[in-house]
């Protein structure tokens, strides 16, 4: 019981006497941390605005001018008999005009000038929620287009592909640069604890000539590096947290009508991050430790 | 308790000691005594396993230092204590810490570390001295000091090197003093010191040490 705290105590005393150096090595791990935790927090929630907006499946089918109403019923009947899908509505060119001229205002002056309407019809579809995982949009575009009178479908999938591609490479990034910041974590924590080794390094010997274990001179050190690593995360975390509540205060409107909701990274996170950080900072001081000097 | 067989070392070209014998047996009281450069120290940094023979063989306590891993060292050392020439005192800590230092990496209980310490302290004389700092204290404070942590743990073996090394004649009957009542509680010790006076009229065992060859020993 005496040892424990023994090891604790020359522990803390370890960094009561290098005060310097361990506030300037935490202010960087501290620092590394936060760019992780922040790149950590941007992307979840750029993935989780792109899982919500990807779920809903939707599709604009555009038809051809001049279609005849023949051919529309038979349009109609087989977007009808899709699975999950309901025709939201159906827009007219007139109604196309209408919306575009209401969304330009002022600007919409131009469009007096025209001719003729250039805009096509087009049927606005929507699918199930509950059934979007067995629908394959690519393959219902082909067959709808396939259909006389229609000009082109376009669905919300499109997209979401594309950005869960640029996803992937920013993850990479992310992946890349947060290898980089771990290392420059574990290499900060080795050189404090070198420093504070070196500093000691009379009374090691001392301790040595008295019959210390390696041991018995090593855990002080040990659990300095992983103080180290659990300060660094937990004031990491807390800097982010209130990082985030001034950012979310204001509500993004990025894309569409409804406010994006932005989260704090999920407990789970939390609790990688901080654990990361104390993992990072025993490895820091395990290297630290690893070359004793024999007496 | 211990015993060498043939025991070299050499540093570089220089050789230090030169295929020695010695037996010394348990509650044994020593004097290893030389010139300057005899190979005095050389010798019990190799009893102690601070130094590693060239040749020969090393026990301790049927213990074979060539055989012994790191750790079995460490728990050996715990019976053995060192007063070395220069103290090694640490200057930023007090009497009391430098000498209860020993126990504590024997892994003893706080309170009985404070108990041992205070009673190892009071039998050379410092009681009143716990709180002080090793550098404000005189040389034979200091070296009193070194003594102290040197028999805490009651060691089997107490090794001193040169411990009355400039102390003045009164401080340094003192100090033997000292060292026979250690002898006295049944402790195997080795002096090392290059002072005839202190072997004047001395009948303990003195072995001669002479360019590490022994050329005396008076067993
Ligand atoms: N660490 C060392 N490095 C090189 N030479 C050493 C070392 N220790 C001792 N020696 C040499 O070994 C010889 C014996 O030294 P030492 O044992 O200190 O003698 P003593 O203690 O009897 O004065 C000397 O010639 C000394 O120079
Ligand atoms: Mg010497």
């Amino acid at each position: 019981m005496g040892l424990r705290f023994y090891f604790l105590r020359q522990a803390l005393l370890n960094m009561k006497r290098n005060v310097t150096v361990h506030i300037l090595s935490l202010g960087t791990i501290v620092a590394s941390l936060l760019i992780l935790g922040a790149f950590l927090l941007l992307f979840g929630n750029l993935s989780n605005w792109l899982r919500q907006w990807g779920t809903a499946l939707s599709m604009s089918v555009y038809l051809k001018d001049g279609t005849s109403a023949y051919k529309r019923d038979k349009i109609d009947s087989f977007i009808r008999g899709l699975p999950g899908a309901q025709i939201r509505r159906f827009i007219s060119k007139e109604d196309a005009m209408n919306e575009l001229k209401a969304a330009l205002r002022e600007e919409a002056g131009f469009l007096e000038r025209l001719t003729h309407n250039p805009l096509p019809a087009s049927y606005e579809v929507v699918f199930e929620a509950s059934r979007t995982e067995e629908i394959d949009p690519e393959k219902i575009k082909q067959q709808l287009e396939a259909l006389d009178g229609v000009e082109e479908v376009q669905h919300n999938r499109q997209w979401l592909k594309r950005l869960e591609g640029v996803l992937d490479v920013v993850s990479l990034i992310g992946y890349i640069i947060g290898g980089l910041l771990c290392l420059c974590v574990v290499f900060i924590v080795t050189n404090t604890i070198k420093l504070t080794i070196y500093s000691r390094r009379d009374e090691i010997e001392i301790l040595k000539l008295v019959g210390a274990t390696d041991w018995f001179i090593k855990l002080p050190f040990l659990l300095e590096g992983m103080m180290q690593g659990i300060l660094g995360g937990g004031l990491a975390i807390l800097a982010l947290f209130l990082g985030y509540l001034a950012f979310s205060a204001k509500k993004i409107y990025l894309i569409g009508p409804a406010p994006l909701e932005f989260v704090f990274l999920p407990v789970g996170y939390v609790a990688i991050v901080f654990f990361l950080s104390t993992v990072l900072g025993i490895i820091g001081s395990f290297i630290a430790i690893g070359r004793f000097f024999d007496v | 308790m211990i015993q060498l067989f043939h025991v070299s070392k050499n540093f570089g070209p220089s050789i230090a000691l030169n295929t020695i014998d010695i037996k010394i047996a348990k509650g044994e009281f020593v004097f290893v005594t030389g010139p300057s450069g005899a190979g005095k120290t050389t010798l019990l940094r190799l009893i102690f396993g601070a130094e590693k023979p060239a040749t020969g063989h090393i026990l301790i306590n049927a213990i074979n230092l060539n055989r012994i891993s790191r750790s079995k060292l460490d728990l050996l050392r715990r019976k053995i204590g060192f007063v070395f020439q220069d103290f090694k005192l640490l200057p930023k800590k007090t009497v009391f810490e430098n000498v209860a230092i020993a126990l504590e990496v024997t892994g003893f209980r706080p309170k009985v570390v404070k108990k041992k310490t205070h009673q190892t302290l009071r039998l050379v004389g410092l009681a009143e001295k716990e709180k002080a700092y090793p550098l404000s204290l005189s040389g034979g404070e200091q070296q009193r000091v070194a003594i102290a942590r040197a028999i805490v743990k009651d060691p089997l073996i107490l090794l001193a090197d040169e411990p009355t090394g400039n102390l003045d004649p009164d401080l340094t009957r003192e100090i033997m003093t000292l060292f026979k009542n250690i002898h006295q509680r049944g402790t195997t010790v080795v002096i090392a010191t290059h002072s005839r006076q202190l072997l004047e009229g001395t009948d303990c065992r003195t072995i001669v040490l002479n360019q590490g060859n022994i050329s005396g020993d008076t067993r």
